[in-house]
């Protein structure tokens, strides 16, 4: 454990059914199995409930920032030492909203960071408001007859920004999940994995799911995996979020 | 020469303007002067009223912007309007493109005609280097900097590809000085 | 931007540069080897002659996607290990105050330099002003410090460049250049000095990088992948970087010393300058390109008798209130020309026992002779 957990952290702040820990414990494994150095790994993370999953758990260097500019913090640190292998984890209010502009700069440069976006479709820390990625419909504390908007395709997103490495997986995709994260951590490039996180206590509770199990199993329902889709009825396709490993290319031309 | 000279280059942007002061103030200080250079453009890069500012010393410079103009370098009608009556009565010297502006009678100062744009047309097909070949003039006329330390200070300003053309330009602008001068 | 066809720092001498031109070289000689930046006239110079000459020097240059991305690389650089800077004026200035915070608050050293230009908003682009005096104190939330230096020549964009980023590193602080378009545009004569003092950050391996015992307040830094296993964070930490976020202690205790490791170093850190202050009863105080006008009047007053001296400020931030409070007590009155409608001049009335005259001019132009001396012979 001490190898990955810094000295002195005993427990998560997660709240009960937060996937959040799912995906801590996915993130090491995935370091584990790679035989990472954690003293070569630096840890980068904005605001909110995801960007305390590195923050102060992990037994690494971590650099815990502002709202939104994770990734322009670990512009400056990758540049200036390559060797650091630069993994940034924050949440998808955080990186694709207020830091949605260094998100698709820092996909557009291909610079080598591994980016998890723990996406809990909410603004979880702040009181369950709309986000960037909250479903057309959903109930929150600021769209009170549900959401009028799309949401953002994250993934289609960082893809025509220039990433090289995109996958979406689900807390509930545990294996593949680790998988993905470990081909992230070999790849040269800007990789990009979104991951579904269920959070009970501000998303759940206004829209029908409220206790953990019960968002888990409606994330176990809806995640389908690419090579499904074909031959799916639109109406079996309606509300499935599809999942996997969308885009792994090298560009030609040099990155750091 | 008295303690303070200060020189007003001006033109419209796009007439290198800004590069002749540079190069004005580099042959001074590469003469040991005290130099403090100034120039004043607008947000649009072309074709507005441009000037450089110059103030030589021999010592240090308190208020490093001109405050009356010794000399007035113009390249347009325009810049000429503009400043012809904030140069030094009676001791001022305004030197202008022959061709590309027309005097004003009655400034007591004196006032020398140089054909720069002509004569960069004429003998190097450029008008681009009008600005160096009324500067050698200018130094030519004045003896304000040495043509040495000039030459020095286009080769540190000027991209290898321009140097030559530069310097020729300066030399024509240099005999063109000493004719109407003479 | 022509190459210098440098592999070094400039060469000891004399040259003919621009003030933008000087404050690049000036961060070089310093050590500076990581660049972030967003263009903004009037500062962009500094942007470019960093993109060239880093890249002769094999630093780390990168042109960002706006002024906040930039200030954050410059911060996550220096954990790296780097002397880092940015440059920018007022609307970029304003964009990057969050960041200023946190790097106050992170105790990370960095540069920035502000060519001020003519405000408020995008204002006169071109033209000049000093109208961030204020915002470089006051313009991140929460109770911090920030040194904050004030070059009135070609030659002080370079010193103060570099003694910025001495600062920075000595007391892990945001330094800044408040330059002016006046002083960033004009050019001089400079001299490269033959020798410079360099400060480096403190070191120490396993020392607890957010707190210390030390008389200077100031603890070690040691930066990322040396094995420190780092923890960074802009929430409320206690010593080795732990959120304490409802600890009222902890909170009162780091706010306390971020502020009093600079606060109690104000001797090392301000820096003034007298002219004429000796039988003067009548002073002016001046800053930046306006403190070369402000001299220029003195020394003509003189020359008809009036008894009037300046004082300089080369230091903004910390103020200099012994100094302004020292002359306040000698002197009748004090003017205080500025391009601002008296930033500087609110702080000097508070310290100065006498007269204070705010002659604030916010037309974007430099203020001129003239109009200091008519002002100055009305009394």
């Amino acid at each position: 454990m001490e190898k990955y957990i810094r000295p002195g952290v005993k427990t998560t702040p997660f709240c009960p059914g937060c996937g959040h820990g799912i995906l801590m414990n996915a993130i090491l494994r995935a370091i584990d199995e790679s035989k990472m150095d954690m003293k070569k790994m630096l840890f980068v993370s904005g605001i909110g409930c995801a960007a305390w999953i590195p923050s102060p758990h992990f037994n690494g260097d971590t650099l815990h920032t502002l709202h939104g500019r994770a990734l322009a913090f670990a512009t400056g640190a990758k540049l200036y030492n390559p060797d650091l292998c630069v993994m940034v984890i924050s949440g998808d209010g955080d990186l694709s909203s207020i830091g949605g502009n260094h998100l698709i700069h820092a996909a557009r440069r291909d610079i080598d960071f591994k980016v998890i976006c723990a996406n809990n479709l909410i603004y979880g820390m702040t009181g369950g408001q709309v986000a960037s990625t909250t479903p057309k419909g959903s109930k929150t504390t600021t769209t009170v007859e549900g959401s009028p908007y799309r949401p953002f395709d994250l993934c289609k997103l960082v893809e025509a920004a220039g990433a090289t490495y995109v996958a979406r997986y689900a807390v509930t995709q545990p294996v593949a999940l680790i998988n993905s994260i470990k081909k992230a951590l070999l790849h040269k490039g800007f990789s990009f994995i979104e991951v579904l996180s269920p959070c009970p206590t501000q998303f759940g509770r206004r829209n029908l799911l409220d206790r953990p199990e019960e968002m888990i199993q409606d994330l176990i329902r809806r995640c389908i995996l690419q090579e499904e889709v074909r031959g799916l009825s639109e109406e079996e396709m309606a509300e499935r979020i599809i999942t996997g490993e969308f885009l792994t290319c090298q560009r030609s031309y040099r990155c750091v | 020469m008295p303690a303070i000279i200060q020189v007003r280059l001006s033109g419209f942007g796009g007439q290198g303007i800004v590069l002749a002061g540079i190069l004005l103030g580099e042959a001074g200080v590469i003469e040991g002067k005290y130099v403090a250079g100034s120039n004043s453009y607008g947000a649009q890069a072309r074709g507005s009223n441009c000037k450089s500012e110059i103030v030589f010393s021999d010592g240090p410079i308190d208020f490093p912007h001109l405050t009356k103009a010794d000399i007035l370098l113009a390249m347009s009608q325009g810049a000429y309007n503009l400043y012809c009556e904030d140069v030094k009565e009676g001791s001022g010297l305004i030197l202008f493109d022959q061709g590309q502006v027309m005097p004003r009678e009655g400034l007591h100062l004196i006032e020398i005609g140089v054909p720069a744009t002509e004569y960069a047309l004429k003998r190097l097909k450029n008008r681009q280097v009008a600005n160096i070949v009324l500067l050698g003039a200018f130094i030519e006329i004045t003896k304000i900097v040495s043509r040495k330390a000039m030459e020095k200070a286009i080769r540190v300003h000027v991209a290898e590809r321009f140097r030559s053309l530069n310097l020729k330009a300066l030399q024509i602008g240099i005999e063109l000085g000493r004719r109407v001068h003479g | 931007m022509r190459s210098t066809g440098l592999k070094t720092t400039f060469p000891k001498g004399l040259h003919y540069l621009s003030g933008n031109e000087a404050a690049a070289e000036g961060a070089i000689a310093a050590g500076c080897r990581f660049y972030a930046g967003y263009p903004i006239t009037p500062s962009s110079e500094i942007m470019e002659r960093m993109a060239l000459r880093l890249s002769e020097l094999r630093g780390v240059f990168i042109q960002m996607e706006d002024e906040i991305s930039s200030i954050c690389a410059v911060i996550g650089a220096s954990w790296a290990g780097a002397k880092a800077m940015t440059a920018t004026s007022g609307p970029g200035f304003s964009l990057m105050q969050e960041s200023i915070g946190y790097a106050a608050f992170t105790e990370t050293p960095c540069v920035i330099i502000d060519v001020q230009r003519a405000g408020p908003c995008t204002g006169q682009a071109t033209k000049v002003g000093s109208g961030d005096i204020m915002q470089a104190r006051w313009g991140s939330h929460g109770d911090y410090q920030v040194i904050a230096l004030s070059p009135w020549s070609v030659q002080e964009m370079y010193d103060l460049t570099l003694r910025a980023f001495n600062l920075s590193e000595r007391y892990r602080v945001p330094a800044m250049v408040m330059a002016d378009e006046a002083v960033g545009h004009l050019r001089e004569t400079i001299r490269i000095p033959e020798k410079i003092e360099i400060w480096d950050r403190k070191k120490e391996k396993g020392g607890a990088p957010f707190g210390t015992d030390e008389e200077d307040g100031v603890p070690p830094m040691p930066a990322f992948g040396e094995g420190e296993r780092l923890l960074v964070t802009g929430s409320t930490h206690d010593a080795f970087g732990f959120r304490r976020t409802d600890d009222p202690e902890a909170h009162a205790k780091l706010v306390e010393r971020i502020n009093q490791k600079i606060l109690k170093s104000t001797r090392v850190i301000v820096e003034t300058e007298d002219y004429f202050l000796e039988d003067s009863d009548t002073a002016l105080i001046a800053y930046g390109f306006t403190a070369r006008t402000s001299l220029y009047v003195v020394k003509r007053l003189r020359k008809e008798g009036a008894r009037v001296g300046l004082l300089r400020l080369k230091t903004l931030w910390p103020f200099p209130e012994e100094a302004v409070a020292e002359l306040g007590r000698r002197v009748k009155r004090i003017f205080v020309p500025e391009m601002n409608q008296g930033q500087v001049a609110g702080e000097v009335k508070k310290y100065a026992r006498c007269d204070v005259i705010s002659l604030g001019q916010t037309n974007g132009e430099v203020i001129q002779p003239g109009t200091i001396l008519e002002a100055l012979t009305k009394i």
